[in-house]
């Protein structure tokens, strides 16, 4: 494979593996490919790209992926405006798509997890405060299926916690004196434990054949892009970045659009809508639409009918896209309850990324983010719509990575 | 001693949130400044990531009236706040109003310590005597 390796150390090759599509781009060229699920990953990637990948060595493959899954992730913290909020953006911004919460004060009103859980974030107190745990957050852990725990709380607390719980990593704190995130060891810690789970899924480990580098995830490599994005795209801040997958939906933000109270280095956070995609999800993004009172008014407006629902045709696919732009920004809105609500009206520029690029044009979105701000917003609001039909963020951020 | 402290709603004067954060850190308390535009929830929750003793929060637009009505509803659902000490001052309601009806008012909400329009070091001096009074009690 390495006989033709390039040694230049621009020329890399960067592989995207996407739980629909996978994606190669070199200095030349971009191609991108339908996934044969038929085929393991790797089988499949060299039967489409086998002659571009043989040209690199294994240093200069830089490889991302989503197609995993991603960790599925339980976090326990003591309150919704500090703990929880900073180790779930922490989360969000690691490339975590799963994430469930628990208030740990109510922790013996809450349901046990059927599934086996990735990781545990335990989470509480600026360091000069102590004891806020005790014997429930015990007893739930021993009936709690899980791989991986982390506790990332009060410094104070830690020595009782490593006598409680077993295996549990303990790591600075992520709340500082001021009540300020720190998010740097928990969010390279997860990014770790992301690369672990490729390591030990069978399918997608294999991809560590041709790489000699760390696989990230792939929302991890769009957020670090976005910093630079002005290097690629005429984009005005502060602006949202919507990519529209075939599992999950992501957005990243601009830090301006969103008054909370995270203080953070970071100028743009990331969320995600785990069943929002418009491939595997496809049937809890249509649920979604159809639990929306305002889709119906959307779809007169497209001239269709929900009948499109059950057709498989390009139509479809173009419709099911807009909504989950639809429903995307319904969520973002305080129409929605997210995580965080962003201040939709302050927005200057929507960028679009991912396969929805390629199916959609700048008029049928911009359709839909028209409709949105009348019907949602009672405003005229009109953010320019900016495609990033080349993966040139993508790209960005995988270089930006070495 | 902690104290929790930040201007409550959506009340920027930033400048009376200093003062106070000083004087407090003067008189030796260990100060979580929550800043301007805090909302009540973050406020308990503050309390609770750092096992503070007495909550100081200020209102200088009369907004505090409304954002005071649901301190009490609010407190009941946190489990260890039972011996957090209220505090609210500044200008506590929009226009005028009798300073007497006022404080029955609020702590009527659930503080312990009502200021409406006194001199910053008096009610800072009032907080110390009912911590030193709650301590010996």
């Amino acid at each position: 494979m390495t006989d033709y390796a390039m040694t230049d150390g621009n020329n890399k090759l960067l592989i995207d593996v996407g739980s629909t599509y996978f994606k190669i781009s070199t200095l030349d060229a971009i191609e991108q490919h339908f996934r044969d699920f038929n085929k393991g990953i790797l089988d499949d990637l060299m039967a489409k790209c086998g002659e571009t990948i043989s040209r690199f060595g294994k240093q200069d493959i830089h490889v991302c992926s989503s197609a995993n899954g991603g960790l599925s992730t339980l976090i326990i913290g003591v309150t919704n405006s500090f703990s929880l909020k900073y180790a779930t953006s922490i989360a969000f911004n690691s490339g975590i798509n799963i994430i469930d919460t628990i208030l740990y004060q109510n922790i013996e009103d809450y349901s046990l997890p059927s599934d086996l859980i990735d990781v545990v974030i335990i989470v509480g107190g600026a360091d000069t405060h102590s004891d806020l745990f005790s014997d429930s957050l015990y007893s739930y852990l021993k009936q709690l299926d899980y791989s991986n725990i982390v506790y990332v709380g009060t410094a104070r607390d830690a020595p009782r916690i490593r006598e409680n719980i077993k295996d549990v990593v303990v790591l600075p704190n992520i709340i500082d004196d001021r009540l300020h995130i720190v998010e740097e060891h928990l969010k390279a810690y997860l990014t770790n434990l992301y690369q672990q789970d490729i390591e030990g899924k069978e399918d997608i480990k294999h991809l560590y054949d041709i790489t000699d580098n760390q696989i990230f995830p792939t929302p991890y490599i769009v957020n670090k892009a976005l910093p630079m994005i002005d290097a690629k795209f005429s984009v005005t801040d502060p602006f949202i970045l919507l990519d529209i997958g075939g599992a999950t939906t992501d957005i990243h933000y601009s830090k301006d659009l969103v008054e909370d109270n995270i203080v953070t280095e970071n100028e743009y956070d990331r969320l995600v809508f785990k069943r929002l995609g418009v491939y595997k999800s496809k049937q809890s993004l249509i649920f979604a639409a159809q639990s929306n009172e305002f889709v119906y008014e959307l779809l007169t407006h497209l001239k269709v009918t929900e009948n499109i629902f059950n057709e498989q045709n390009d139509k479809a696919t173009k419709v099911l896209m807009q909504l989950a732009i639809f429903l995307v920004l319904c969520k973002m809105s305080h129409h929605g309850k997210s995580f965080i609500n962003l201040k939709l009206l302050a927005i200057n520029s929507i960028v679009l990324t991912g396969g929805i690029t390629k199916v959609l044009t700048v008029e049928e979105i911009e359709i839909i983010i028209a409709f949105f701000y009348k019907k949602i917003l009672t405003s005229d609001h009109n953010p320019v719509t900016v495609l990033d039909s080349n993966y040139d963020i993508w790209t960005l951020g995988a270089g930006g990575n070495q | 001693m902690k104290v929790v402290t930040g201007v409550v709603g959506n009340d920027i004067h930033v400048v009376a949130n200093r003062l106070i954060d000083l004087s407090l850190q003067a008189r030796g308390y260990e100060v979580f400044n929550l800043g301007v535009n805090t909302h009540l929830e973050e406020f308990f929750d503050a309390a609770v990531e750092t096992g503070a003793d007495a909550l100081v929060i200020s209102s200088l637009n009369g907004e505090a009236e409304g954002w005071g009505r649901e301190v009490r509803l609010l407190k009941a659902n946190y489990k260890t706040l039972d011996d957090l000490v209220m505090m609210i001052g500044g200008n506590l309601v929009v226009g005028s109003g009798n300073t007497e009806d006022i404080v029955a008012r609020y702590k009527n909400y659930g503080f312990d310590l009502v200021c409406h329009q006194v001199d910053l070091n008096t009610g800072l001096d009032s907080l110390a005597a009912f911590l030193e009074e709650r301590s010996q009690s």
